[in-house]
């Protein structure tokens, strides 16, 4: 038997995620099943074992060991036209493996939480068609895990996904999103906030424009302290002919320690003459001028520092639609910022 | 109320103030107005706390205690306001959650009630309106986007909202027209009460015409050369700094 090498920085994609280095390959390959509790269901939805035939979309490198090692995991379908909402909370690691569909005009609002330590290694389809809506949380609690979740999102005509990760990062934390956006009309929305003190997290995103007139946009912030170490990948391709795409694409970092690391990478690939693309990245340091001015104020340093970070995160939060997540991910936020101080 | 002695003051390391002496009483109005690259900027920083803005020697005493020693945060929660010439733009931070949060943390200091925002609303609106700082702007990214004039008023409904002991305004009218120029200086005069020394920073006589000062010092090469009532500064506005620092040699 062929020993398995894991995914190190010697493969580009994993440059500033060294899986190789985190754990044993024998611990991947002899990891348990990871399992879900459904912390809150409502609506109308089917909740069951996954089929025997699962789909497998466009996916990472680690996402296959993720479908062939994963025994059982759920599978949950949200039928045409109707409307329901999940809390999904892992509370087992190891490799799984989750199928979520979301039919024609239906919608699903998903709040994930990975509470979890150890290894974990998820790989996951969610199918959104015409006209359906998906709203999905991401919540990762700061933690010792070494973690890798790889979703491949596939919207038809007229679906919308929208996204936020919320990590807070670990030995290792590395979130894939894979989106095709497949049909016309289709957009994607992608956001994202970690605080990021001594830990990792790595958001890599791919987002394909197959045909034309879609929209997706993607806003992540970080801010890193101590030995902390932020990873924004995100590659967007416009096929040839997919005219009419916009794409935003935007990651921003605050370095708060000359030890921490943040590293941004967006990445162009347009195939198509007509399009609207633009992208951005920048890292810096909390503006001292700005800090003065809080503390002239009679701001004391520490509650302005946490002040200006709340600001330079809004934007990214703001992206959440609903009210009650956003607030959900501002207490995620201000807990993180004050364990920080 | 602020006794500053023989100070120097060093901004990266290059003195900029060479033995400054000024005393302001309470109840005073003090101009201070020199050419530029006198010092009357990196005084005004020296008193806020600015870091890298360096006493060297001599010394600031506020109220009788050491200015110097205290961090910019606790001179604002004692009483001293520094009216910026350039405030600083803010996005993400509405401008009123700052004047909630900033009227609060000064409260917490001097170990007072805080004011909940139904009460912070209330003490705004009515210091809004007289600067005319509308609804809409008070909701807004905290100076992002003000013009030149709005920045202003906003500091001067800061300096009405805090009621300072001291404040300092620092080229308040710097790219004020003429109506706006009026406005802020009404603010300002205003806020004139016998247990609150203000300290008048400016390049022009312009706004002394508004705010009419107790006392004019005029600053050259880092240290006050030239000191009188009011009529000094029409003075200098007729004969130029140049001639009056030369006099003064």
């Amino acid at each position: 038997m062929n020993a398995l090498v894991l995914p190190n920085r010697r493969i580009e994609e994993w440059k500033y995620t060294d899986l190789h280095n985190a754990v044993d390959a024998e611990a991947v390959s002899s990891a348990p099943t990871a399992a879900w509790a459904i912390a809150r269901a409502q609506g109308d939805l089917d909740i069951d074992d996954l089929p025997k035939q699962v789909p497998f979309g466009p996916h990472g490198l680690m996402a296959g060991l993720a479908a062939s090692l994963a025994k059982a995991g759920p599978s949950i379908r949200v039928r045409k036209g109707e409307k329901a909402s999940l809390e999904l909370d892992l509370t087992e690691s190891g490799n799984g493996r989750v199928l979520i569909v979301v039919e024609e005009g239906a919608s699903l609002t998903l709040i994930e939480r990975q509470v979890v330590d150890g290894f974990i290694n998820i790989a996951a389809e969610i199918e959104i068609g015409k006209n359906a809506r998906v709203s999905h949380l991401r919540l990762v609690p700061r933690g010792d895990a070494v973690r890798v979740a790889d979703y491949a999102v596939i919207v038809a005509a007229g679906g919308t996904y929208r996204a936020h990760l919320a990590d807070f990062g670990g030995k290792l934390s590395r979130t894939e999103l894979h989106m095709v956006l497949e049909g016309e009309g289709a957009e994607a929305h992608l956001s994202g906030v970690s605080i990021l003190d001594g830990v990792h997290a790595d958001v890599t995103t791919e987002m394909n424009h197959a045909v034309g007139n879609t929209r997706s946009t993607q806003l992540f912030k970080y801010v890193a302290s101590g030995a902390g170490r932020g990873i924004y990948q995100g590659k967007v391709a416009v096929a040839e002919g997919a005219n009419g795409s916009d794409s935003r694409q935007s990651a921003k970092g605050l370095l708060l320690e000359d030890r921490a690391e943040i590293d941004l990478k967006p990445e162009l690939e347009i195939l198509a003459d007509d399009v609207k693309c633009a992208h951005g990245a920048a890292v810096g340091d909390l503006d001292a001028e700005s800090l003065f001015y809080l503390r002239s104020r009679g701001i004391p340093e520490a509650e302005a520092r946490t002040l200006l970070m709340r600001a330079f995160i809004g934007d990214a939060v703001d992206q959440i639609e609903s009210e009650a997540l956003r607030d959900t991910v501002w207490q995620a936020v201000d807990k993180g910022l004050e364990a920080m101080s | 109320m602020l006794e500053i002695k023989n100070l120097h003051a060093a901004v990266d390391g290059k003195e900029i103030l060479k033995g400054l002496t000024l005393s302001v009483g309470a109840g005073e109005v003090h101009a201070i107005m020199g050419p530029n690259g006198s010092g009357k900027s990196t005084l005004s920083y020296v008193l806020a706390g600015r870091a890298g803005y360096d006493v060297t020697s001599g010394s600031i005493l506020y109220k009788g205690e050491d200015l110097a020693a205290m961090s910019p945060d606790e001179r604002a929660a004692k009483g001293v306001f520094l009216a910026m010439q350039y405030p600083v733009e803010i996005p993400g931070v509405t401008t009123l959650t700052f004047l909630k949060t900033a009227l609060n943390a000064q409260r917490r200091a001097r170990g007072e009630k805080e004011v909940d925002a139904v009460g912070v609303l209330r003490l705004v609106r009515e210091k809004a309106a007289a600067m005319k700082v509308s609804e809409e702007m008070l909701k807004r990214a905290l100076n992002v986007g003000f013009s030149g004039g709005e920045k202003k008023r906003l500091e001067i409904l800061q300096m009405a909202l805090f009621q300072p002991a001291l404040a300092i305004l620092d080229e308040t009218d710097s790219g004020l027209d003429i109506d706006a120029l009026k406005l802020v200086a009404e603010g300002v005069n205003t806020l004139r009460a016998p247990d609150r020394a203000m300290l008048v920073i400016t390049h022009y006589q312009r706004l002394l015409n508004y705010i009419v000062p107790d006392r004019v010092h005029v600053l050259a090469k880092g240290r006050i050369v030239a000191e009188g009532g009011k009529e000094l500064a029409l003075k200098l506005e007729a004969q130029g700094y140049e001639q009056i620092i030369k006099d003064a040699a």
